[in-house]
């Protein structure tokens, strides 16, 4: 098969298709110039596969190394269709490339009117300077600035023109990602510049590193002794947790087994936000309104249907708020939002999150007005529902290996009691899965550690052996404490499949 | 050739009086000799006058009936499961002795295990002089790390007493190795062994009878050399026994007591392994699946395999390795049992004002 770059820019979308659906490729890689897999096909003007990585989570606003984002190319090359369909999924309609442009800039430019309209429609703004200090009003012909224009103040823009102002620092961490990611398998533990100890429990030790540039997260499993045979099982084993072409999937990247100390490491992406456990209990700072809320509960409900659907399933992953890990939605991830102009580049403004997410908490109405706030000029929002800003990954670096911890459950409040007393061999493990899914909302909606005051023996026998269960507290709407009962049902085939969850909870979700 | 027909014959001749089970277990049996036969060294029972000998020449071999000796068979058993445990990240199971280490294939593997190295001798191989020359590199390696003497240890095992089989080689040399590492196992005492040896005197052979001791006495308490506070305090101390009983009761129960368990007495119940299970458990905060042991344990194997399962358990915590055999937990053995509770003790007794135990 061809490079996939060239797959997707020859509109072959079988092979795309086929290739998306390998678990160890990741779609959101991007080629020498960093164009991911969306850049090219919104340049090529390829609806169905834009539609296709839509879908399957490609980020939205990522940009490439001019800081192009993917509808800036299909303005620019006269796509509407594909900018209409970029626009719908939220992406950054006045978004800056390396020389200023906008979108508009260059539907006006190259005489899309239609494109021109749309992008004014839907945000554009008429006045924004570029490098050199035009507007996409001059790039037009005459009776194309003047209907924009009008159609500019009728949608109530300030006219007045926006200074260029070098926002390049942000393209790190909009940038596609670094394709190598998802091409090494084995990794030299020498690479990895481990750094700062983060943390140890008892299933082993965790670092911070960079490799090869990226921030990365290692974890040293504890083990009393390594012995021949348990490398050849990490071998074996680890590889199947590559899984890169899901969004709500976190891959292991790779791992090594250096021999002197013998060591058996795992390798994952660096997660700033930590786990949900630390996001809903920890002192994260991390506001979790409602909506967010939801979406988590949609996101893991996603990533596990995707694991669901895997033939043969991945065994040993056990669903814990601890095994599930909070990221930025790249996604959706827009430079202009204020909470990236705010100055602190590092960590994503999370203060500014909290000033946007509170009021909400307290039960002020869903309006977005911080967000429409733009260097003082007002934006008309088509959308006025806030878009959450971070998502669930189910990580699978916490994966138990077949020989690790064998015999021992750290986390039993989220096992059903099937799992407490039988092995996997012997229960239907995705019905299982669902009770822990269950466990989770649980924890979502009440902000609470299932069983915080019992210790894990005392969980499991409990929970096993004398019908313990969590009870739900009022407070908590209908809808969700019916779905949380239903999951946990006491009749394993009785549980809902993901599949069924899912749409509940979007539902939800709209009309909460 | 005639007495062996005879034998052939005898047995045949018998066959209707057998179980059909014994009769295909010999069948298999004799399949796998047949199958085995031409990689193994030759050396079938041809009895003393098969041997040829030069003149003042020695043979030793075990009198039949000291094969029978049940202690010697407890060794051999002990030994068989030392070695089992320690392999079986490897997925090997020796079942005989005698036939599975001659090769020195095992030999390496266990002193590899022991001493976490890799001993570099060539891979497998079917020819007699290939297995002796591993079988060489291996037993060095093994004198060097016990430290014995050449001259000696040629006297107790030697490249080719072990690979002709000699049990009494092979048994010298595990019980050695067994020693050296402080294996947790207890070794039975005074085991002895009857030897038959045959001279050539003067062109006749001349057979005697010696005793040759495997095991010895006094030094084998406890499978390895030296005695601990215990057997004093067993010995010369019992009015502190019960304070020190007392103590551990305490703390067992200040911990069972969350999962509503009490345990009123230390000698009886602990032999299930349930409550050794629950208390590693709630000590290093998890919980062990109801399916990796037997609840209500109601047979020997299950008790045997809860401890096992606790023991595995408190090596995972990187308790120091009980000296006690799990047998002798499930056996009621007192000692064992407050070992191994004072291990667990010794490690977790946390916090000021917790008691310590007046040993």
């Amino acid at each position: 098969m061809d490079d996939i770059f060239t797959q997707v820019r020859e509109g072959n979308a079988f092979n795309v298709r086929v290739w998306l659906d390998n678990t160890e490729n990741d779609l959101n890689k991007g080629d020498d110039h960093r164009f991911s897999l969306l850049h090219w096909a919104a340049r090529e003007g390829r609806d169905n596969i834009v539609d296709m990585l839509i879908k399957r989570g490609a980020r939205i606003n990522a940009t490439n190394m001019g800081d192009d984002t993917p509808i800036h190319l299909a303005a620019a090359h006269g796509h509407r269709d594909v900018t209409l369909m970029l626009l719908h999924n939220k992406a950054n309609v006045n978004a800056i490339n390396e020389h200023g442009n906008t979108p508009l800039h260059y539907a006006c430019f190259w005489g899309y009117d239609q494109i021109a309209e749309d992008l004014v429609n839907n945000g554009a703004l008429v006045s924004v300077a570029n490098k050199c200090d035009d507007v996409p009003l001059d790039k037009c012909k005459p009776y194309m600035a003047k209907m924009l224009k009008d159609r500019a103040i009728a949608l109530g823009q300030d006219l007045s023109k926006i200074p260029f102002k070098d926002r390049s620092w942000l393209g790190y961490k909009t940038r596609s990602r670094d394709a190598v990611l998802s091409r090494y398998t084995g990794i030299d533990i020498k690479e990895l510049q481990l750094v700062g100890h983060i943390a140890k429990t008892h299933s082993g030790e965790t670092w911070r590193g960079s490799w090869q540039g990226n921030d990365i997260v290692a974890k040293i499993l504890s083990m009393a002794v390594v012995t021949d045979r348990n490398i050849r099982d990490f071998k074996e084993e680890f590889p199947k947790l590559r899984i890169f072409n899901h969004p709500n999937v976190l891959a292991v990247l790779g791992c090594c087994a250096p021999k002197d100390p013998p060591d058996l490491v795992v390798i994952s992406q660096f997660m700033p936000f930590g786990s949900l456990f630390n996001t809903l209990h920890g002192e994260s700072g991390i506001v979790v309104d409602q909506n967010q809320a939801l979406r988590f509960a949609i996101d893991i409900a996603r990533g596990m249907e995707f694991l669901h659907s895997m033939e043969p399933m991945i065994p040993n992953f056990i669903l814990t708020s601890k095994h599930v890990m909070i990221d930025e939605d790249l996604a959706k991830i827009n430079v202009d939002d204020p909470k990236y102009t705010s100055g602190d580049a590092t960590l994503n403004g999370v203060t500014c999150l909290c000033t946007v997410l509170i009021p909400l908490i307290l039960g002020a109405p869903v309006v977005s007005s911080t967000k429409s706030i733009h260097s003082g000029h007002p934006i008309p929002q088509s959308d006025p529902v806030i878009d959450e800003d971070l998502t669930a990954k189910i990580n699978m670096a916490d994966y138990r290996f077949s020989f690790h911890e064998k015999g021992k459950l750290f986390s039993p409040a989220w096992c059903s009691p099937e799992a407490l007393q039988k092995s996997p061999g012997d229960i239907n493990v995705r019905a299982s899965d669902m009770w822990s899914f269950a466990i989770l909302l649980w924890e979502l909606e009440t902000r609470e550690v299932p069983f915080a005051e019992l210790e894990a023996m005392e969980i499991g026998m409990k929970v096993a052996l004398e019908g313990l269960r969590l009870s739900i507290p009022p407070g908590i709407s209908s809808h969700m404490s019916r779905l949380m009962r239903i999951c946990m049902n006491e009749e394993p085939g009785k549980r809902p499949r993901f599949d069924m969850v899912i749409p509940i909870l979007e539902k939800m979700k709209l009309s909460g | 050739m005639g007495q062996m027909s005879q034998w052939g014959s005898s047995k045949f001749s018998n066959a209707p009086l057998c179980p059909p089970s014994t009769k295909l277990s010999e069948l298999q049996e004799e399949g796998k000799n047949a199958i085995e036969s031409p990689t193994s060294p030759t050396l079938p029972d041809i009895g003393p006058e098969g041997y040829q000998l030069a003149e003042n020449e020695e043979r030793s071999m075990i009198e039949p009936s000291s094969r029978e000796n049940p202690k010697l068979i407890e060794l051999v058993q002990i030994l068989l499961d030392w070695i089992n445990d320690e392999l079986a990240d490897h997925r090997i199971i020796v079942k005989d002795i005698e036939e599975d280490l001659f090769d020195g294939q095992i030999l390496q593997k266990l002193i590899e295990k022991l001493c976490k190295v890799r001993v570099e001798a060539m891979e497998v191989t079917q020819s007699e002089i290939g297995q002796k020359q591993k079988l060489r590199v291996v037993l060095d390696y093994i004198n060097h790390i016990l430290g014995v003497p050449p001259l000696w240890s040629q006297h107790k095992w030697s490249v080719d007493s072990v690979h002709s089989k000699n049990l009494v080689a092979i048994l010298h040399l595990l019980v050695a190795l067994a020693r050296h590492f402080d294996a947790p196992i207890r070794l039975p005492e005074n085991v002895v062994v009857t030897l038959l040896v045959i001279q050539k005197v003067d062109n006749t052979l001349v057979t005697r009878t010696v005793p040759e001791e495997i095991t010895g006495g006094h030094d084998d308490i406890d499978g390895r050399g030296e005695r601990d506070a215990f057997d004093t305090l067993f010995d010369h101390a019992p009015d502190k026994l019960n304070v020190v009983k007392k103590t551990l009761l305490t703390f067992v129960n200040k911990h069972l007591m969350k999962l509503n368990l009490e345990v009123t007495d230390l000698d009886n119940q602990f032999h299930d392994g349930v409550f050794l299970i629950m208390l590693m458990g709630l000590l290093e905060g998890y919980f062990t699946p109801l399916y990796q042991f037997h609840v209500t344990p109601t047979t020997h194997e299950h008790r045997v395999h809860n401890v096992k399962f606790a023991f595995q358990l408190m090596e995972d915590a990187e308790l120091a390795r009980p000296k006690a055999r799990p047998e002798d937990i499930v056996h009621q053995d007192l000692k064992s049992t407050l070992r191994v509770l004072y291990h667990i003790f010794t490690k977790y007794k946390s916090g000021p004002g917790s008691q310590g135990i007046p040993m």
